[in-house]
């Protein structure tokens, strides 16, 4: 009996062992590459352990690494030809030339990244389904092609991207590296439009929008996080809320440095057109139910009077006082005149305080 | 944890132990009931579980089930794989048993439990990196569960060697309520399951053959984070588990099963589990008989 009592106790010992945990990232080893193989053969791992944001606000979301698929060069399809995309389903929008493109957000919820080359633009589209920001980085990094992947991690609720060059953590909101041999460096932004299909299709009926085929099983057009989207008290990570606008409405966020202005779709209810002046620089704002898209004006711009024009069937958005009718890019209908895009993203309002000190139009 | 509860009351003053080794691969993503073309995703429990079961009298028993777990998740995406792996003491179980036997005629025996849940698992484990891992990685849950366990066996006379059991355990769980640096509270689904099944013995190379075939039926509700639903967990399963027992001596006992799944729904979309595997020794400590001496 005391050798069993012995033996039991032994046992009770060994199963009071320390817990711990660990984690191992391994290249090149099982998996087979799925769409385009991985642009960067020299990537190398980071073993950075310093970070610019507080390391005990990044937190596991749950998937790991990659869990989220990115893509990389979705097959694109013509409008016609749009699968599981209703009139009200919201996309980001992108135009080089003549080539337009839209990113869905009932495929983005899945893949979080769309790594995508048009014409000579090297781009990363971004959206962060918890924080609803939809923002595009320039995949050229220290003059180096890289593609960005989900790294699993969040912080304040929002998207921490990797690059797979040098394996650098990025903070979606904050626009820059947060970790890693690229720590402090700022993604270059590229502006995109959040708006509806409808309302999109209507300015380019030319778009093509991302197919389905691609390359992994989703139930696209399923949204997976339940009423997140509209159920302003549902919260899946701990997060700052200020309470001057309900957490979950759509907000556009103009950003210099460490400061933001937002501007809801209500400001656009009586006036469509709004100039705006913020930390000293003069905005044109330009919105409706469905979009807001805002651009800097210098000081030749800013004298000019601005009226909107859209009608819901054709490209042409606002016009001058000279008669020159720009889109929603701020492109000139007619070719030449260019409005500069402004530094600015969409997203719900509660992610916008909780990066940035923020000011609310006609607060 | 429920899949290891029931130690037998085997009469007054027996003390039973059993140690037993868990594995659970969860590699099927599953939208709903539909399977998905990924396998990307592969999680893996590794559990060693020691039951400790006393008998006070040949009714009233109690039951104690202490853990270790190995949680491990990997994902192999665009050719490389990420490990993530968490290890430590896990929750324990102690539950009070009441036998009735006969009540469903000879050979017959219904057990009634109750028990609790103890948080005695870490649930605040960090990645090496330091990142605050999620309530599914981690070896405890951080809250105090409640459970209701009833199990029936009947054997019959036309062939003593076989028993008929059936098994329902309740899991009424408690709120993690220092989630994420005591952020938020965390709890997770409770757990309905139900187990039927079919043991036989035979007799082979002088020694007891058990042979069994259970089919067990699982209902998980949403897990909550702050009170509210999370989505992609909760679901139902039904999983066929054939298992053997081969009694070595009257007090020592070894046990496999194998955990198969022949449905699964899950909630939203998330990992199902793929295979489980379980394998274990038992031992009885019988009281000795006391010498009368003439």
């Amino acid at each position: 009996m005391k050798k069993n009592t012995l033996l039991v106790s032994i046992l009770i010992v060994m199963l009071f062992s320390c817990s711990s945990s660990s984690t191992q990232e391994i290249q090149g080893t099982s998996g087979t590459p799925v769409g385009n193989p991985n642009p960067d053969p020299n990537e190398t791992e980071n073993t950075s352990t310093e970070w610019t944001i507080p390391v005990n606000e990044v937190l596991d979301g749950g998937p790991g690494r990659d869990g989220i698929p990115a893509l990389e060069n979705p097959v694109m399809v013509t409008a016609q030809n749009a699968s599981l995309l209703s009139d009200s389903d919201l996309v980001l929008g992108y135009k080089k030339g003549n080539d337009v493109r839209a990113y869905q957000h009932n495929i983005l919820d899945w893949h979080e990244i769309v790594n995508d080359n048009i014409d000579n633009v090297s781009l990363a589209i971004t959206y962060c389904p918890l924080t609803g920001t939809g923002i595009g980085w320039n995949r050229f990094v220290d003059g180096i092609e890289t593609t960005f992947g989900v790294s699993g991690l969040l912080y304040q609720t929002n998207l921490i991207p990797f690059d797979r060059a040098t394996k650098s953590n990025w903070s979606q909101i904050l626009g820059e590296s947060v970790n890693g041999s690229l720590a402090g460096k700022d993604a270059e932004l590229i502006t995109l439009v959040e708006t509806d299909w409808k309302t999109w299709k209507s300015m380019f009926p030319n778009t093509t929008v991302m197919g389905l085929e691609t390359g992994f099983s989703r139930t696209y057009g399923t949204y997976p996080y339940s009423d997140y989207k509209t159920n302003n008290s549902l919260f899946f990570f701990p997060t700052p809320k200020d309470s001057r606008l309900p957490s979950k409405d759509r907000v556009h966020a103009i950003i210099i440095g460490g400061f933001a202005k937002a501007y809801q779709f209500s400001d656009f209810d009586t006036t469509p057109i709004i100039k705006d002046t913020f930390r000293d620089r003069n905005y044109l704002l330009v919105g409706n139910a469905n979009f807001i898209a805002s651009f800097e004006l210098d000081a030749t711009q800013n004298a000019l009077e601005f009226e909107y024009i859209f009608d819901g069937t054709s490209e042409a958005v606002f016009q001058d006082n000279r008669g020159t009718q720009y889109n929603i890019f701020g492109e000139s209908i007619s070719g030449g005149e260019q409005l500069e895009l402004s530094e600015s993203f969409m997203g719900y309002w509660f992610s916008i305080p909780a990066f940035y000190t923020t000011e609310v139009f006609g607060e | 944890m429920s899949n290891n509860l029931g130690l037998p009351n085997e009469g007054k003053g027996v003390f039973l132990l059993g140690l037993n080794y868990d594995y659970n691969n969860l590699n099927t993503l599953n939208a709903g009931a539909e399977k998905l073309d990924d396998n990307s995703r592969l999680r893996i429990t590794n559990s060693i579980l020691l039951n400790l079961g006393y008998a006070f009298t040949d009714r009233i028993s109690v039951e104690t089930l202490f853990t270790w777990v190995n949680q491990k998740r990997t994902i192999s995406q665009f050719g490389n794989e990420s490990l993530t792996d968490t290890k430590g003491i896990g929750d324990a179980v102690i539950l009070a048993k009441y036998a009735i036997p006969d009540v469903l005629g000879a050979s017959s025996v219904v057990n009634l439990g109750l028990g609790t849940k103890a948080p005695l698992g870490k649930s605040d484990l960090t990645s090496s990196e330091g990142f605050l891992l999620i309530a599914d990685l981690q070896p405890g849950s951080g809250a105090w569960d409640a459970l209701g366990w009833l199990s029936v066996s009947k054997g019959f006379s036309f062939r003593p060697s076989a028993t008929f059991s059936g098994s329902f355990t309740y899991r009424l769980t408690g709120k993690n309520t220092s989630y994420l640096n005591n952020s938020s509270t965390y709890q997770f689904g409770n757990v309905i399951q139900a187990n039927v099944g079919y043991t036989d013995q035979f007799f082979f190379l002088n020694t007891i053959f058990s042979p069994g075939l259970v089919f067990k039926y699982r209902h998980a509700s949403y897990d909550k984070i702050d009170g509210s639903q999370l989505p992609n967990t909760g679901g139902e399963w039904v999983f066929v588990r054939p298992e053997l027992i081969v009694s070595l001596t009257p007090n020592l006992a070894v046990s496999s099963r194998v955990e198969l799944p022949l449905y699964s729904h899950v909630e939203g979309t998330q990992l199902t589990p793929t295979l489980r595997f379980t394998a274990g020794i038992s031992y009885t400590f019988k009281k000795a008989t006391p010498n009368i001496l003439n």
